[in-house]
C-alpha cells in the first residue's frame, strides 16, 4: 500500500521542520543569527490514467486523469537574511551592522569567514579580535595607552593618544557582501563561508553602495519571531500526527485484508 | 455467487488508491503552493448475459472504479515572511519558470538569487520575467515587487529605482488540464496559456498548501471503514459459501 510510504515521507519531513524550527527557537538570543525555514516540494506522480487521453474513438478525451502522487520531500532550508534588532550593550567594541554587509574575519588557516555578530574583543595584542580570538580584517591595533576608542558609521576606528587632544585614526573595518547572501554556508560560531551559490565576496566599506551602516555599542539581534515560531511548531506537530494517523489508518486497512478467511 | 466478491474488490482498490492519494495531501500539508487531490469513482455496468435462460432475466452487476483525480485549485492560505524574495500569486496564474531547458508553472513562490545573481526558486531554477530571466547587480538593495510583477531596486546609493523586470504571470484557459511533475512544478500539458493581468503578486508573502487537514481526516477515517467493512462482507459471503457446500454435501446416513 503506497499510502504507508507516503505518510513516512510526510512524517520524515516534518521531523526535519520541527528540528529547523527548534534551532531557530535555541538560537533565539545569538547575535546576528539569520532564522531559517523547511521548504517542500511533491515528489513525482504515478500516472495511472493519463489526463487528456482518448476514451472513444470518436475523440472524447479524459478530462481529468489518476495521478497518485508519492509525498513530499525537503528541498532547502533557506535562510531568512533579514535585518535584526540593533539593540544597544554600551560597550565600545561591540558593532552592529544595520545593511547588507558582513564583518571579513581572518581564520588561523589563512582562509576568510564572515559573520554579523559584531562581538569583538582586544586580545593581548591590541588586536580586535571576535570572540574566537580571530582578527577582524582588516586588522587594527589598538595602542595600549589609547582612550576614547570609537567606531564611526563607516567603521572607522579612532582613538585619543596620550598627550594629543585630537583623535587618530587608526584604520577602517571593512565589509563584505555577497550578491546571493543566503547562499552562504553556516559553520557555526554564527559565522558562514563563501560557496559557489553565495557568489564571490565583494569587500568594501560600510555606507557605500548599500554595504550598510556601523553602529557602535549595539548589537544585532537573532531576526527570530518567536511567536512565528512556535505557531509553526504546532502547525508542524499537527502535520506529523496526522501523518501517523494516516499510517495507522493504512495499517488498519491492510490488518482488514490479512485477517480474512483465517 | 462470486459476484460479491469481486464488487467488493473492486471497491476495495478505489479505496486504496483514494487512501494513497489522502496520504499524499496529508504528507504535503506543509509544501508551499500545494494543490490538494481528490478522487473521483465512477459506476462500472457489467454487460448482460447474451444467452438468456434464465427464468427472471438477469440483472446487471455494478462495480466502482476510479474515473480520476481532480485537484481542488482553490487560493491556499497566504504566509507573511517579511523576506523580500517571497512572493505569492492572488488569483489564478503561475509563475512561470525554466527547468530542464522546458518551460514550467509554479505557485511555490519561495524564490531566492543565485551565485549571478538571477532570480531562481528552491531548487535553482530560472524564474522567467517577461522578458526572459530576472537579474539583479550586486549593489542592488531594496527590492520591490509590486502587484503587477514589477521588479524595482534602488541600485548602490541610487535614490531613483531601477526596473529589474516583471514576472510572467500565466493563466491557463483550462487548469485542470495541468499535471503535477513533482518538485512543485506543472507542466501546461494540452492547455493554452496566456498572459495573467487579473492575478496580482504578494512580496513579501508565501501561499501555503491548501490541504484541508480536517477534511483529509474524516475522509481518511470514511475510507478506512468502507475498507473494512468490505473485507466484513468478503468474510461473510466466504462463510455462507462454505456453510452451503458443507450442508449440501452433508448427506444423512
Amino acid at each position: 500500500m503506497q499510502a504507508l510510504h507516503t505518510a513516512a515521507t510526510g512524517m520524515a519531513a516534518q521531523e526535519l521542520n520541527v528540528q529547523v524550527i527548534s534551532n531557530n527557537i535555541a538560537n533565539l538570543r545569538t547575535t546576528g543569527f539569520k532564522k531559517q525555514t523547511a521548504a517542500f516540494q511533491d515528489l513525482i506522480y504515478e500516472h495511472i490514467r493519463r489526463v487528456g487521453a482518448q476514451s472513444s474513438d470518436q475523440g472524447t478525451i479524459l478530462p481529468v486523469g489518476v495521478d497518485i502522487g508519492g509525498g513530499v520531500k525537503t528541498v532547502g532550508t533557506p535562510r531568512s537574511m533579514t535585518q535584526g534588532t540593533l539593540s544597544q550593550t554600551g560597550n565600545d567594541l561591540d558593532l552592529a551592522i544595520s545593511g547588507e554587509g558582513f564583518f571579513k574575519i581572518l581564520m588561523p588557516d589563512g582562509t576568510y569567514q564572515y559573520t554579523r555578530d559584531g562581538t569583538f574583543q582586544m586580545d593581548n595584542q591590541g588586536r580586535i579580535v571576535t570572540a574566537q580570538g580571530n582578527p577582524v580584517q582588516p586588522t587594527i591595533t589598538i595602542p595600549n595607552n589609547a582612550s576614547g576608542l570609537t567606531v564611526n558609521v563607516q567603521g572607522q576606528v579612532s582613538v585619543t593618544l596620550p598627550g594629543s587632544s585630537s583623535s587618530t585614526i587608526l584604520g577602517q573595518i571593512g565589509l563584505t557582501r555577497f550578491i546571493n547572501k543566503a547562499g552562504l554556508q553556516p559553520v557555526g560560531s554564527n559565522q558562514f563561508t563563501e560557496t559557489p551559490s553565495s557568489g564571490p565576496p565583494q569587500d568594501g566599506t560600510a555606507t557605500a553602495e548599500g554595504y550598510g551602516n556601523i553602529t557602535q555599542g549595539s548589537l544585532e539581534q537573532a531576526n527570530v519571531d518567536v511567536v512565528s515560531e512556535m505557531s509553526d511548531l504546532i502547525a508542524a506537530q499537527r502535520a506529523y500526527e496526522m501523518n501517523a494517523k494516516v499510517i495507522s489508518a493504512a495499517d488498519q486497512m491492510m490488518q482488514s485484508t490479512t485477517a480474512l478467511f483465517r | 455467487m462470486q459476484n460479491a466478491l469481486l464488487i467488493g474488490l473492486s471497491r476495495q482498490m478505489t479505496l486504496e488508491r483514494q487512501m494513497d492519494v489522502i496520504a499524499n495531501n496529508v504528507a504535503n500539508a506543509n509544501t508551499n503552493g500545494f494543490k490538494a487531490d481528490h478522487s473521483l469513482f465512477e459506476e462500472y455496468l457489467n454487460s448482460n448475459a447474451r444467452e438468456d435462460n434464465f427464468l427472471s432475466s438477469d440483472r446487471r452487476v455494478s462495480y466502482v472504479q476510479d474515473r480520476g483525480t481532480f485537484r481542488d485549485i482553490a487560493q491556499g492560505p497566504m504566509e507573511p515572511t517579511n523576506n523580500p524574495l517571497d512572493m505569492a500569486v492572488d488569483g489564478n496564474a503561475y509563475f512561470a519558470v525554466q527547468a530542464n531547458g522546458a518551460e514550467r508553472y509554479t505557485r511555490d513562490g519561495k524564490f531566492s538569487l543565485n551565485s549571478t545573481g538571477q532570480l531562481v526558486t528552491s531548487d535553482g531554477n530560472l524564474v522567467l520575467g517577461t522578458s526572459g530571466p530576472i537579474t539583479f547587480q550586486p549593489t542592488d538593495h531594496d527590492i520591490n515587487v509590486a502587484p503587477d510583477g514589477t521588479i524595482t531596486v534602488l541600485e548602490g546609493t541610487a535614490r531613483t529605482d531601477s526596473i529589474r523586470g516583471k514576472i510572467r504571470m500565466v493563466s491557463f484557459d483550462d487548469p485542470t488540464k495541468l499535471t503535477k511533475l513533482g518538485a512543485n512544478l506543472y507542466d501546461a500539458g494540452g492547455a493554452t496559456q496566456q498572459a495573467d493581468t487579473k492575478s496580482a503578486v504578494r512580496q513579501g508573502y508565501i501561499e501555503k498548501s491548501n490541504v484541508n487537514a480536517v477534511g483529509e481526516m474524516g475522509r481518511m477515517v470514511e475510507v478506512m471503514r468502507s475498507y473494512t467493512a468490505i473485507a466484513n462482507l468478503l468474510q461473510q459471503q466466504s462463510d455462507l459459501h462454505k456453510s452451503a457446500i458443507e450442508k449440501l454435501a452433508d448427506v444423512p446416513a
